[in-house]
């Protein structure tokens, strides 16, 4: 049992890491522009199919594939931006608007996914070597073990660039306060373009770790995820950066020592059940605040 | 001579209600201007119509000599318009210094002046033993001086005080007064909105009178304390 539950953390923390990518994606992109992207999750399987492709294709290895997809997912991310979005802020109720928007997006994504790829699950079949590494009494996978290394280092990146950078500096205060941040001479505009870039680019990286760690994706796939992500979000806090980066761990854990104890159907529901817990005792979140806007 | 601020007929609608009603004022480099009015007078949104968060009906913002007239809040900030508003707008999870640097973050200034500019600032406000706390950790009168500190780092050239006395302790308000008289001492156009008349007469050089959207009266300190129209305004019939 012991081996099960240490299996269980590795794993906890393997895919925690990849919640909490996107949940921190999530959590810039409300806090920064007000927007609901449920495309997110579709955004993020789009990493995967690009890492699927250049894998299949060009012999591309997956860890090659990740700043491929940054760069190409920032980019569409910027263009999205500018053709979706800045409209909306002229609508009665953008936050309402964006959302059935984003909404439109996912389905047509999913849609653009499945004439391409068709609705068969897909994977790309490439291992390290060697396959798996021992640590203590267990063997965990080399892609997994990568996957976290990655995670980590692209989390630390983030936080480092959100709170020791002036443009950081500024994405977290657009996030507390947009008005404010307007009145002070910031360019809105420019700053939630590169919000969403960059959440953009971060959903085709976590697409490619995605694609390394779990067995199978399709484009289908994506609402999972974005649900997912949304529940680290409140989690973790409205707009709270680092906040989401725990709940992405806690959720992660949570979901993988579930299937040890519990049946695997159980496990999403464990999770939901953490996120409901966390509304009833603490309704802003792990590190949340009452917000003052 | 160009005024350092000038508002031409500005008017603003809300659905059936003109909350600027045809405004024209203006203000000259290191003048106060009180602005007075009764609730609902149209004075923050006179602000509002200014800075560039509400967009006018009609009318035009000239910031010496320069129309205003469209552009978006962070363009009527980089021309010379800083603003503070009734209750603090601060960054609340970040720290004094953090705060004061966000609105500089353009500049080419190396990292280590931009800060020695931000610790200076919050020294003359009395802030800088508090630097690396969040702004979230002052009380309600340190969050408008933070607030005054982080809309005079970029320097403006015009500034616009939204009851910067409302809810104060009396001594901090002696403070801010200070600090108000000393922006207009370095020729800073001074737009100051206020219940508390007695600071306005003390600070103004001229004070606007707004009723129901409309200039009622415009003049010295002396003028407005007896004219009628605003004393019918204050305090009716």
């Amino acid at each position: 049992m012991e081996t099960l539950v240490l299996i269980g953390i590795v794993n906890g923390l393997v895919v925690g890491g990849i919640y909490a990518l996107i949940g921190l994606s999530l959590t810039v992109l409300y806090g920064v522009l007000r927007v609901v992207n449920f495309a997110h999750g579709e955004f993020v399987i789009g990493g995967s199919f690009l890492a699927y492709v250049l894998f299949n294709s060009l012999g591309i290895a997956p860890l090659m594939a990740l700043p491929i997809a940054a760069v190409t997912f920032f980019a569409a991310g910027w263009l999205a931006y500018y053709l979706l979005l800045p409209r909306l802020s002229r609508s009665d109720d953008p936050e309402i608007m964006s959302f059935l928007m984003m909404y439109g997006v996912s389905i047509a994504l999913a849609a653009i996914m499945l004439i391409l790829f068709e609705a068969d699950s897909r994977s790309i079949d490439y291992s390290f070597s060697p396959i798996s590494l021992k640590i203590g009494p267990v063997y965990v996978s080399t892609a997994r073990l990568v996957a976290l290394g990655v995670t980590l280092v692209i989390s630390l990146a983030l936080t480092a660039f959100l709170f020791g950078t002036l443009h950081g500096k500024a994405l977290r205060a657009a996030i507390m306060n947009r008005e404010a941040l307007q009145i002070v001479g910031v360019d809105i505009v420019k700053l939630s373009a590169f919000a969403f870039a960059l959440a953009t680019g971060l959903a085709g990286v976590t697409g490619v770790l995605i694609a390394l760690v779990f067995p199978a994706f399709n484009p289908f796939s994506g609402a999972e995820y974005s649900i997912i992500g949304f529940i680290v979000v409140v989690l973790g806090g409205l707009g709270s950066p680092i906040g989401a980066l725990i709940a992405g761990l806690i959720y992660g854990l949570a979901e993988q020592l579930a299937t040890v104890f519990l049946p695997q159907a159980m496990a999403p529901v464990v999770g939901f059940l953490i996120l409901v817990g966390t509304i009833l005792v603490r309704p802003t979140g792990i590190l949340g605040y009452r917000a003052k806007r | 001579m160009t005024a350092a601020i000038e508002v031409q007929d500005l008017r603003k609608h809300f659905g059936g209600l003109a909350a600027l009603d045809g405004v024209t004022l203006q203000a000259q480099a290191g003048e106060v201007l009180g602005i007075i009015g009764v609730n609902g007078a149209g004075k923050t949104t006179l602000m509002n119509c200014i800075c560039g968060i509400y967009r006018a009906d009609t009318g035009r913002v000239l910031i010496d000599g320069a129309d205003m007239t469209g552009l978006a809040p962070h363009q009527i900030a980089h021309a010379g318009i800083g603003r503070t508003f009734q209750i603090p707008r601060v960054f609340r999870r970040m720290s004094l210094i953090d705060n004061l640097l966000v609105p500089v973050l353009d500049r080419r200034d190396k990292d280590g002046a931009l800060i020695d500019s931000a610790e200076a600032m919050l020294a003359q406000m009395r802030l800088v033993d508090l630097r690396h706390n969040l702004a979230e950790e002052l009380s309600g009168g340190q969050q408008k001086l933070l607030e005054m500190a982080r809309m005079l780092m970029p320097d403006p050239q015009v500034v616009m005080l939204d009851e910067p006395f409302a809810g104060v302790h009396p001594t901090l308000c002696r403070f801010m007064i200070e600090q108000i008289e000393a922006m207009a001492a370095a020729r800073k156009t001074v737009l100051l909105i206020s219940h508390d008349l007695t600071a306005i007469y003390r600070l103004s050089h001229r004070v606007a009178a707004l009723n129901q959207g409309r200039v009622i009266a415009e003049g010295t300190v002396t003028q407005i304390r007896g004219n009628p129209a605003v004393v019918e305004a204050y305090l009716g019939n």
